[in-house]
């Protein structure tokens, strides 16, 4: 019996341990750092060689897409701005000002070169503020 | 309309708190009236929610903008269906429906079991009667969907064009009644704990509604890849967004639990590890509606930022500190029945499949609370993203269709090396035989080596317990294709069982292929211009517009040869929505998708650009069809298991085993 019974604490301690392995593995390969553009800016240069992820807003009139897919555009925190190059699909979703996250690498030349890029809905999804703008707009009143 | 529905949200609250001051002090005075006032009270609350649902429902419809959740969600121009699934296209209403399928289930518990399990009863009314006072008071003070906007708008927003889609107006509602449905087996457990009944009448009395719910979780999560795959147009059906994560916890929580409560059932073990067990599944599920409903993880679909967080949080901690409160109370009481014998059995190999289920779980859960972790810890936000989930998961997944393929041949209590070498000798080397095979024809990644040979693995198991059963009763004169019918309704949890582990089966081959074998490739082509990937042509025919009432429609027209042949023409178009000003999201890409059991063409149109040129990514992305019929096979076996009736008249048939003297018999 005693015999039996260490045979299952063996058999979960070994579960346990490989999936803490697994874990402690996965972190440590696959952490990126979550930065503002600020935060990417105050690491150069040690930020250079390192996969980042930066979220921020798309800058307005910045998006250019160019030949071939290739898609620049430029995000901001308010704090700092940087050059984004991108070469991927693009979410339906991303478009001026809203918060994009692009995960790559940032490159001596002042360029994010990210190979994902993600578009969140604006987080004033729920405000009520531009329901009145257009009517507004078309009303010519202020409210 | 909506101050029927707002005063009906206020009554559902004040009744909650009523049913369940009620259920309990009857039960501890003995009152029967009391308790009975609550069942009705149960009952009260479904119909005072229904009523807030339809008239929510009717506002909606008739794009009453005066409510803020019809102008934030609607716009003159929203097809009908859409008016009506806009009902859980933001938080206020989502909240709401939450609630209602929480009255649904808990109506339909009451009316089920209320003259069954008398003791046990009350504090299963309780319980329910606990969660739905923190949804109807949120719906009802915090986010309330009938709150009104201090000026009336001409023109809602309109719902998101991505959300507009079939899978999107049925997925939400199959997974919320997956989330909401671990309610009940909580409420059983907790049920069981306060009234101090602790034997398996709980697990007894919530089995179907643990299967019940556990199917809509895996459908819904179905549900939702095939959404993402269809809509979000980058290829893939899963990304381990938090919250993909949010639904997929429970789901592996929840099926730790289906598996352990047969131990319980069949042996009178596990008794502690089972009520937590659905302690935790109870806390992912109401985690996962925290994460969905609080933007607290950064997500690509987070709804929207509330403030409802905190008092999820609050919630959630009331739940754990409670709920493991009572259980340390209770634990004298909940001690086995029976030990464990060997390490080769039965029990052994679901106690393996319940901590390989909730180390994934674990490890599914820290990946999504890293951030905020190492944030806390650190002072940095550190993520980990689709290669941490991977590089943990598939490993334990493999390891569990291992298990899968072993737990329902290996004997109870202490397999003999006889049971071993009779049961698995073939599935064993159907096994090995598709490995060599697969090796053969040049395949060398070892992950889809060893998910494939698993997988025969398995389907070799559950083919040989459908032989043996049908072999058995053939002999006694039935043909065969009546005796597997039987064989089937006279054993439906078994052999349902057996087909939601096939469907899985289906399920796990196509995310093998799909994830290992993809090949894409991204090409601007001129018009007549082609471009080849595997052994399909597709050559850019032209590009053209078109337009509806609601869109702009750009769409490029491919005509796609496999071997030289021509196999048809493949249009992806991109469309704008018309309406600007109003909607924050008016784009949509809308893939070109041919589907075949063997691979899928995937084509997105990326970009238009000068002189009629434009930019394609084209994928073939092998098998994912058989996810979606694993989905189909997976849901079949549920149902066959839930299926009523059939346990009364099952007969006993013995099929001869093993030669050893211990488990020579098992029942069919």
């Amino acid at each position: 019996m005693l015999k039996g019974k260490l045979k299952f604490v063996v058999a979960i301690v070994v579960i346990a341990l490989a999936v803490s392995y697994l874990v402690y593995g996965g972190v440590k390969d696959t952490m990126v750092y979550y930065l503002t553009v600020k935060e990417l800016h105050n690491r150069v240069p040690e930020v250079y060689d390192q996969k980042v992820r930066v979220s921020g807003t798309v800058v307005p009139g910045t998006i250019k897409h160019g030949h071939d897919g290739l898609l620049e555009f430029q995000l901001t925190d308010g704090a700092g701005t940087m050059d984004v190059a991108y070469n991927g699909i693009v979410p339906d979703i991303f478009k001026d000002d809203v918060e994009a996250v692009v995960e790559g690498v940032y490159t001596p030349a002042s360029v994010f070169q990210a190979d994902t890029l993600l578009a969140k809905c604006p987080t004033k999804y729920e405000s009520t503020d531009d329901l009145y703008k257009q009517q507004n707009y078309e009303q010519g009143k202020a409210f | 309309m909506a101050e029927t529905g707002q005063i009906s949200i206020f009554l559902a609250f004040i009744v909650s708190i009523y049913v369940a001051f009620a259920a309990v002090y009857g039960a501890r005075t003995y009152k029967r009236d009391f308790v009975r006032s609550a069942e009705n009270g149960a009952l009260a609350i479904f119909f005072l929610l229904l009523v807030a649902v339809l008239s929510l429902v009717y506002s909606l419809v008739n794009l009453d903008f005066s409510l803020k959740y019809v102008a934030l969600n609607t716009s003159t121009d929203l097809p009908f269906i859409y008016r009506i699934t806009s009902l859980w296209a933001g938080q206020a209403g989502s909240l709401l429906l939450w609630s209602f399928i929480l009255s649904i289930y808990f109506a339909l518990v009451v009316l089920q079991t209320r003259n069954k399990a008398r003791g046990l009863m009350p504090y299963v009314i309780a319980t329910l009667a606990v969660i739905s006072i923190f949804f109807t008071f949120i719906i009802a003070f915090v986010e309330n969907p009938f709150q009104k906007l201090p000026v009336v708008p001409q023109e809602g927003r309109g719902l998101n064009p991505i959300l507009q889609n079939a899978y999107m107006a049925i997925h939400p509602v199959t997974l919320y009644l997956g989330y909401v449905g671990v309610s009940v087996p909580f409420a059983f457990g907790m049920g069981a704990m306060l009234s101090g009944k602790l034997g398996d009448e709980w697990i007894k009395y919530s089995r179907k509604w643990t299967l019940f719910a556990w199917t809509f979780l895996s459908v819904g999560l179905i549900l939702g890849a095939r959404w993402a795959y269809l809509e979000l147009g980058w290829g893939g059906y899963w990304a381990w967004d938090p919250v993909e994560n949010a639904a997929f916890m429970p789901w592996l929580a929840g099926t730790a639990f289906v598996h352990s409560v047969m131990i319980q059932e069949k042996k009178g073990m596990l008794k502690k590890w089972n009520m937590s067990l659905i302690i935790i599944t109870f806390f992912l599920a109401i985690f996962g509606t925290f994460i969905t409903r609080s933007g607290v993880i950064s997500s690509v679909h987070s709804f929207a930022q509330s403030d409802i967080g905190p008092m999820f949080l609050g919630f959630i901690a009331f739940i754990l500190l409670f709920s493991f409160g009572m259980f340390l109370y209770r634990i004298k009481d909940l001690e086995s029945e029976n030990r464990f014998d060997s390490i080769l059995s039965r029990e052994s190999a679901f106690i393996f499949n319940n901590l390989l289920f909730l180390g994934a779980a674990f490890a599914v859960f820290l990946g999504t609370i890293f951030p905020i972790m190492s944030e806390a810890v650190t002072g940095h936000k550190i993520l980990v993203g689709s290669p941490y989930f991977n590089k943990v998961n598939v490993p334990i997944a493999l390891v569990l269709i291992f298990l899968m393929g072993v737990g329902p041949l290996i004997s109870w209590r202490k397999a003999s090396k006889e049971n071993l070498i009779k049961n698995f000798m073939a599935p064993v080397l159907v096994g090995i035989a598709t490995a060599a095979v697969l090796i053969a024809i040049g395949i060398r990644d070892v992950y889809a080596l060893a998910s494939y040979s698993l997988c025969a693995f398995v389907a070799m198991t559950v083919f040989t317990e459908f032989f043996r059963g049908v072999r058995v009763r053939s002999r006694r004169g039935e043909n065969p294709l009546m005796a597997f019918g039987r064989l089937v309704s006279r054993n439906k949890r078994r052999y349902g069982g057996y087909i939601v582990h096939i469907g899985v089966v289906l399920i796990v081959i196509g995310i093998t292929s799909s994830s290992v074998f993809v090949t894409e490739q991204q090409a601007t082509l001129s018009k007549g211009e082609s471009v080849e990937l595997r052994d399909y042509r597709f050559t850019y025919e032209g590009i053209d517009t078109y337009n509806t009432p609601a869109k702009d429609a750009t769409v490029a027209t491919l005509a796609a040869y496999k071997g030289g042949k021509p196999i048809g023409f493949m249009k992806p178009e991109k469309n704008v929505y018309k309406y600007e000003g109003n909607r924050e999201i008016n784009q949509e890409t809308e893939v070109a998708l041919r589907s075949t059991f063997k691979n899928d063409l995937y084509l997105i149109l990326m970009n238009r650009g000068p002189n009629g040129s434009a930019t394609f990514r084209i994928i073939i992305n092998p098998m994912v069809s058989w996810i979606w019929a694993g989905g189909v096979v997976l849901l079949i076996g549920a149902i066959v298991t839930m299926w009523p009736g059939g346990r009364r008249e099952r007969e006993d048939v013995f099929v001869r085993y093993t030669v050893g003297e211990k488990d020579s018999t098992v029942k069919v």
